[in-house]
């Protein structure tokens, strides 16, 4: 960390010049696929809608910036004009930061529970809990579509909100930390007069804050990314989010991706904030 | 100033294992006591199930008159020093130290003035708002301490608190400890392996071994006059010298070594013959030859090993001796010597049941 050199300066004995380069090259291809889409849609956003729809998407910026994006400001649509950017941004924000703040919360009280407690079965929970990895949301919709249903869920934020939680990633990320942790932390604390909530609360959740905000930013995208389960969950035009919202704007017009750039900038903006909690948690070092 | 009693105490496992059988022991206020044994011995199990960490299955642990089986460890007024310090990594030194004492409900002038004082004894007063990261092994090893004498509990217990320390530190701590303890008075149960550091520390001493204590006394008692064949292998450093034998009825006699001074053995029974590296001496009638393998030259003394010419021990092969002797005393590689010793204060044992029998 303050301490540590800069990886980009580290000296790596018995590395040829030719393999430096040739990892440098990889890099710059993977630089140029990862930001090239972003700097398409950055770029058409300031073009006219009929450029795009006649020569594609651009490069290049246009002269359309300020038309497109106050376009968007004004944009109304649905049955009953419900649907306002304003409205959608909100939507997207209550649902992600709540998705992201219970997969925190739970994944954080399923491993402090795994890791720390004798209870008969623990291990068969921890797998079943992992085995969800292979079942992503979209693999059991009808399921989950008639349990929502039968709780009243339909057209509510819990119904979009509830299903995105059962996150195993975050439980076993936690899990891994915890397991880092010298057993006897808890016994010392035992015997300081610390039960098992006070533990969490003075020793567990202080040293888990890194982590649980790594946690958070990446609950936060998939909370926001949302498509397919709202679009199923959800029939009033009061809960569209914005990633819906594009489809109504129009995908190709010039006023649709400025609206994309819009939905892109508060993700970026949550992982330009918790940057270093982010990757101090994600290296071995912290 | 507190007494600790354990009544047939035991440990068994859900699995079936048991850890401790059936232990009792009476500690005395002020009193140090030391569980040494191997790894895997129940030491560590019975001092935690003194700390409440672990169930008692059965038998009774008493502290002063209070039975505290069924006690919470947070109300056992026991603190315990654990070999890995289990500091909270987040919390200063003073939070570390503190944090029992919140718990509990002081008043912030009376937790102030106890870790204030606890520091000053264990000189860590200089430390006291930097986190464990930032401090040595030593350092941290005292803020362990510390944590534990600002409560000032009934007992101290300590598990292996110097296994993570290099040697030099080691000894300083050890002798730290003891001195600490014997200003404070607190009654302390201390475990560990090294069986230097539990002959320094003792007041008495319980050698444990297979979930029982193989014997208990004074550290120089266990020394001289060993119980069973275990503890006199695990007490002593270099470790006793020991040769398979059989009894005639006149002699004790290993391969071609015959050896005289012994009455009253159990003939046709298979004997341990112990003899501690220094009760052996250069004598040209001795009864060992010993050819040379290696000479360790530790400053002061030298410990010479060697093969004995002769002797056999099951494997056919010779047995190792070590002697122990002074600086001036080089020999060769591969020269012989011959070895004396004093059957009056050798040790014979049962090699089945490990009993001693003179």
């Amino acid at each position: 960390m303050a301490n540590q050199p800069d990886s980009g300066t580290i000296e790596r004995v018995g590395q040829s010049r030719a393999s430096v380069l040739l990892a440098h090259a990889v890099l710059l291809l993977g630089l140029i696929f990862m930001m090239g889409p972003i700097v398409i849609i950055i770029a058409s956003s300031t073009h006219l809608t009929a450029t795009l729809q006649l020569q594609g998407l651009q490069w290049m910026p246009g002269d359309q910036l300020i038309q497109n994006y106050s376009r968007i400001f004004s944009f109304e649509a649905g049955f009953t004009d419900q649907v306002t950017p304003q409205r959608m941004l909100a939507n997207s924000l209550i649902i992600a930061s709540s998705v992201a703040t219970l997969t925190t919360i739970l994944s954080l009280l399923t491993a402090y529970a795994i890791v720390f407690f004798r209870m008969p079965g623990k291990q068969v929970v921890f797998w079943f809990v992992m085995v969800t990895l292979l079942f992503p949301l979209e693999s059991r919709f009808v399921n989950t579509f008639g349990v929502a249903v039968s709780l009243g869920l339909i057209n509510t934020y819990a119904g979009i909100i509830l299903p995105a939680l059962a996150a195993a990633l975050g439980t076993f990320f936690f899990r891994q930390y915890f397991l880092t942790l010298p057993k006897e932390l808890i016994e010392a604390a035992t015997l300081d007069g610390a039960g098992p909530i006070r533990f969490l609360i003075d020793i567990i959740v202080p040293l888990s804050v890194s982590r649980a905000g790594a946690i958070f930013v990446i609950a936060f995208m998939i909370g926001w990314n949302q498509y397919l389960w709202p679009l199923m969950i959800s029939t009033d035009d009061s809960l569209y989010t914005l990633v819906r919202g594009i489809r109504l704007i129009g995908q190709e017009s010039g006023p649709g991706m400025a609206l994309v750039v819009i939905t892109m900038l508060p993700p970026f903006l949550l992982l330009l904030a918790f940057q270093r909690w982010f990757f101090n948690s994600l290296s071995a070092h912290s | 100033m507190s007494k600790v009693q354990l009544k047939n105490v035991t440990k068994t496992y859900p699995n079936g294992a048991e850890a401790v059988r059936g232990v009792d022991m009476e500690i005395q206020s002020g009193e140090l006591i030391v569980f040494v044994g191997p790894s895997g011995c129940g030491k560590s199990t019975l001092l935690r199930m003194v700390a409440g960490l672990e169930k008692i299955t059965g038998g009774e642990i008493h502290i002063d008159d209070r039975l505290i089986n069924d006690v919470s460890p947070a109300d056992r007024d026991v603190a315990m020093v654990f070999q890995n310090y289990a500091l909270y990594p987040h919390m200063t030194v003073r939070g570390n130290m503190s944090y029992g004492l919140k718990n509990r409900g002081m008043p912030k002038s009376e937790i102030d003035q106890r870790v204030t004082d606890a520091a000053k004894m264990l000189r860590i007063a200089d430390f006291l708002d930097r986190q464990p990261n930032q401090l040595s092994g030593g350092q941290r090893q005292r803020v362990a301490m510390g944590r534990a004498i600002v409560r000032e509990p009934k007992v101290f217990l300590f598990d292996e608190p110097l296994s993570n320390l290099d040697a030099k530190l080691r000894v300083q701590m050890r002798i730290e400890i003891k001195r600490l303890q014997r200003r404070m008075n607190v009654t302390s149960i201390y475990v560990t392996h090294d069986q230097t550091e539990a002959m320094t520390l003792a007041d008495r001493l319980a050698v444990v071994n297979d979930g029982k204590i193989e014997q208990m006394g004074a550290p120089i008692d266990l020394y001289n006059n060993p119980a069973t064949l275990f503890v006199a292998s695990f007490i002593g450093s270099p470790q006793i010298n020991l040769m398979p034998v059989t009894f005639d009825g006149q002699h004790i006699i290993s391969g071609d070594i015959k050896l005289g001074g012994f009455q009253n053995l159990p003939e046709s029974t298979e004997l341990m013959l112990g003899i501690r590296p220094d009760e052996l001496h250069l004598d040209d009638n001795g009864q060992f030859p010993m050819r040379v393998d290696i000479v360790e030259q530790h400053g002061s003394d030298n410990l010479i090993y060697g093969g004995i010419v002769g002797g056999m021990n099951n494997g056919d092969e010779e047995n190792e001796f070590c002697f122990k002797t002074d600086q001036n005393m080089l020999p060769e590689l591969d020269s012989s010597l011959t070895l004396g010793f004093n059957a009056e204060r050798a040790m014979v044992f049962n090699k089945e049941t490990g009993e001693r029998l003179r």
